[in-house]
């Protein structure tokens, strides 16, 4: 019961982050069209440090299709799915290597560069057409920037979280 | 949890870096005297503009789940409405150089702007 609830709050929090994070006027600070603050990618690393795998998977499917399903945005469903899930498969194996070879950071940026290739990739292939990987490297340089920012946040949070014993780090090899 | 940058860090920032470089030239084009827009939905293409030879606004409209409308003038091109619910093609804005694209994911139209010859002027289907 412990399970179903903690994933179905942090389904619910994805969700909230990555509709609220359209409002914050990244426009300002970088003027291209596109690009996301990818916080929800917070969610996906608390899981997958904290709770495991499956947790993790779970949580990345049903965010997607309930924010596809509540925002109208069922066509860009495929898209949100195979960039969450790429992200979601590259940070499982940046783990491995965690804190011997990458720390939170490196974790999150390969991260937000897999999400924006997994778009990409399906964007490329729906359209049939390679012209949309011209606006990868803008997306690329971009993730490494957005995917610092939320490592930066996940680390005090994981850290606070680990303070008060509310959660125990796990094994990477899980 | 203590923040330590690791060497596997910036292996991946490097790897981003030269991947999103060799992309950008690959894209590359030269800002060319004749400047093709080629319009397509789902790879069907929908329209050539000869952006350069272009003396008057030109508008064409698109149809689907997503229906909007491009504009063309002299040089440039962009989406000037659309109904899909992101937004992302219109915030592109006008695009003019050889290579740039602007895309709406949900309709499935790209612009894309090649340089370069071409034999055809506007085709109108």
């Amino acid at each position: 019961m412990k399970k179903i609830s903690t994933n179905g709050l942090l389904i619910a929090l994805a969700i909230v982050l990555s509709y609220v994070e359209r409002f914050i006027p990244l426009n300002l600070i970088v003027p291209l069209p596109g690009v996301k603050l990818g916080l929800a990618n917070i969610v996906t690393m608390f899981a997958l440090f904290y709770l495991g795998t499956i947790s993790a998977i779970t949580i990345t499917v049903l965010r997607c299709l309930l924010s596809a399903f509540m925002f109208g945005g069922m066509s860009s469903l495929l898209y949100s799915l195979s960039g969450a899930l790429l992200a979601l498969l590259i940070m499982k194996l940046l783990m491995l290597g965690y804190n011997k070879i990458f720390s939170i950071i490196g974790i999150s940026m390969g991260g937000a560069a897999a999400h924006n290739i997994g778009q990409i990739m399906m964007a490329g292939l729906m359209m049939k057409n390679t012209a949309v990987y011209a606006y990868l490297p803008v997306l690329l340089l971009t993730g490494l920037l957005t995917g610092t920012l939320t490592a930066t946040v996940s680390l005090n949070l994981f850290t606070i979280l680990e303070k008060t014993g509310s959660v125990k780090y796990i094994k990477t090899g899980k | 949890m203590r923040l330590k940058l690791k060497w596997g860090d910036v292996l991946v920032t490097i790897t981003v870096v030269v991947a999103a470089v060799l992309l950008y030239y690959n894209f590359y084009e030269e800002n060319s005297a004749s400047k093709t827009a080629v319009i397509t939905q789902n790879n069907a293409i929908l329209d050539r503009i000869r952006l350069d030879q272009l003396t008057e606004h030109y508008t064409i409209n698109y149809s689907g789940p997503y229906p909007g409308t491009i504009e063309a003038e002299h040089g440039k091109i962009r989406f000037s409405h659309a109904q899909c619910p992101d937004q992302v093609c219109v915030e592109t804005g006008w695009i003019t150089r050889p290579g740039e694209i602007a895309v709406c994911l949900p309709a499935g139209v790209i612009i894309k702007i090649e340089g370069g010859d071409s034999d055809l002027d506007i085709i109108l289907k």
